[in-house]
């Protein structure tokens, strides 16, 4: 018993991490992937093509491969050692992966956003036009609100898979709860420590759905 | 001077000539209907003279304002950013379909721009929206939203929508073409209001009787130009493609 509920502390430190970088991936992911998704839409070429490429990759290459990226690349291509850097209170490990994960997320979520925005009548924007708002006006009052509505489903996704793709941390030896679990498990050979770590994962999604169905409804009130 | 004058108008979308050279020109008070087969240019003009197209080449004046002109040597040229929107607060455009904003309610869609484009206060923007809601048979739906609403009532939120910024006139595009016929009568009753009190309006429309009704003057429209123009061309058409077009109704 007492192993268990060992077990469970040592798992919720880990937890501080795995939330810490859920929070803070869709903090920045979210808004850049609108940013990006802007960029795909561009009328410059250039613009457009270089975020196809970004997205293309981005979507195309393991993300655990892209955190090893992050956080090797800097030494290996320029000399930068960051390795043993903090940020503030966080490790470079920690950034690193918050960087590798948010520029992954944006990438995805600037397609689902693309899709989204794309899907929009363009009567919206014609009507808004006469009626004298100016481009950002448009897009923050009369477009994004409805878009929001729109994509809510697919963000979902992407905000489940993200709970679980947390555990990836563990190629930069991030103690989150999944490489807290396998530690566990090898020293009390036991499996307990992972359907533990299972049951936090799906807990997390549980209340994940059940907030985004909330915002769901609460945007049933048009059609 | 006319509100809106428009002047050998010529469009083109790729090599399809759609506008071949239309003079326009509407006086204050006045109310001109469009009528004429589908696909003769009666949207694109409309578009044309509301800023949602670009013209080739030609001369559009709103309320004294010179919106584009094309100098002698052949250079059509656009006014700037700042003329642009202080142009686009002096007309309004009512849609076909509507183009309610889907997210706001009634009242929302009346004052968003008054508070937001035109900086008036909550109070000034919310006593306009009463007004025109009363005046338009609406005040029972302030707060509802466009999706609760029938075609009819879409519509005259739509048409409360675009006089709310008090525009010098207002364009419609078929506004009842979208609705069911019982819908109609109630939409064509608050332009016939509006008429009454000499709003400008150019209403392109399919309603015959309530054009030869209601509109100072009628313009057919065929193949990209104006074949005839006059008060009585419904009650007393003089060209042969015009009769053939009222002969359908
Ligand atoms: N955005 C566009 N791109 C290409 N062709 C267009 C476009 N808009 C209209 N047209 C064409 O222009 C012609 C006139 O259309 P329109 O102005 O809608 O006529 P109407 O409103 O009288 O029915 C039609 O042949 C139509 O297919
Ligand atoms: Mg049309």
């Amino acid at each position: 018993m007492s192993q268990l509920s060992s077990t469970l502390v040592q798992l919720a430190s880990g937890l501080r991490f795995t939330l810490g970088i859920f929070f803070l991936t869709l903090l920045f992911s979210i808004p850049l992937g609108l940013l990006v998704a802007r960029g795909r839409m561009s009328k410059n070429k250039i613009v457009a093509g270089l975020v196809r490429i970004y997205i293309s990759v981005m979507r195309g290459t393991p993300l655990m491969l892209q955190l090893l990226l992050v956080y090797f690349g800097p030494y290996y291509m320029f000399g930068v050692k960051l390795a043993d850097l903090d940020v503030g209170p966080f490790k470079y490990r920690f950034v690193a992966t918050v960087i590798g994960f948010s520029l992954n997320y944006a990438a995805y979520f600037a397609e689902i956003f693309r899709g989204g925005i794309q899907s929009m009548p363009v009567g919206q924007y014609e009507a808004a036009q006469i009626l004298g708002f100016n481009k950002a006006q448009t897009f923050f009052r009369i477009i994004l609100p409805q878009v929001v509505k729109r994509v809510l489903p697919s963000v979902t996704n992407e905000v489940i898979t993200l709970v679980k793709d947390t555990s990836l941390a563990q190629v930069l030896a991030v103690t989150e709860m999944f490489t807290m679990a396998k530690n566990l498990a090898s020293s009390q050979v036991s499996v307990v420590p992972f359907i533990v770590a299972g049951v936090f994962y799906y807990v997390m999604n549980g209340i994940i759905e059940i907030v985004m169905n909330r915002a769901e409804k609460s945007m049933n009130y048009y059609s | 001077m006319g509100v809106l004058e428009m002047k050998n108008i010529r469009k083109s979308f790729d090599s399809l000539q759609v506008l071949k050279g239309i003079d326009l020109e509407v006086k204050k008070g006045e109310v001109v209907a469009v009528i004429g087969p589908s696909g003769g240019g009666k949207s694109t003009l409309l578009r044309c003279a509301t800023t949602l197209e670009k013209i080739d080449s030609g001369s559009i004046i709103i309320a004294g304002e010179t919106l584009v002109s094309t100098s002698n040597s052949g250079l059509t040229h656009y006014t700037d950013k700042k003329k642009l929107q202080e142009i686009r607060s002096k007309f309004g455009l009512v849609f076909q379909n509507f183009n309610l904003f889907p997210h706001f309610s009634v009242r929302r869609n009346i004052t968003e721009a008054l508070i937001h484009v035109y900086k008036k206060s909550r109070e000034e923007a919310d006593a306009i929206c009463d007004s025109l809601l009363a005046k338009f048979d609406l005040s029972s739906k302030a707060d509802s939203f466009p999706c609760n609403l029938s075609g009819g009532q879409q519509q005259r939120v739509s048409i409360a929508r675009a006089m709310a910024v008090n525009p010098e006139i207002l364009f419609f595009d078929e506004p009842t073409s979208a609705l069911d016929p019982e819908l109609t009568s109630g939409v064509l009753k608050v332009i016939r209001e509006l008429a009454e009190e000499k709003m400008t309006m150019v209403i392109v429309t399919h309603e015959m009787a309530f054009a030869r009704d209601v509109a100072d003057k009628i313009v057919f429209m065929d193949g990209g130009v104006i074949v005839e123009q006059g008060p009585d061309v419904i009650s007393n058409p003089c060209n042969e493609r015009t009769r053939e077009f009222l002969s359908k109704f």
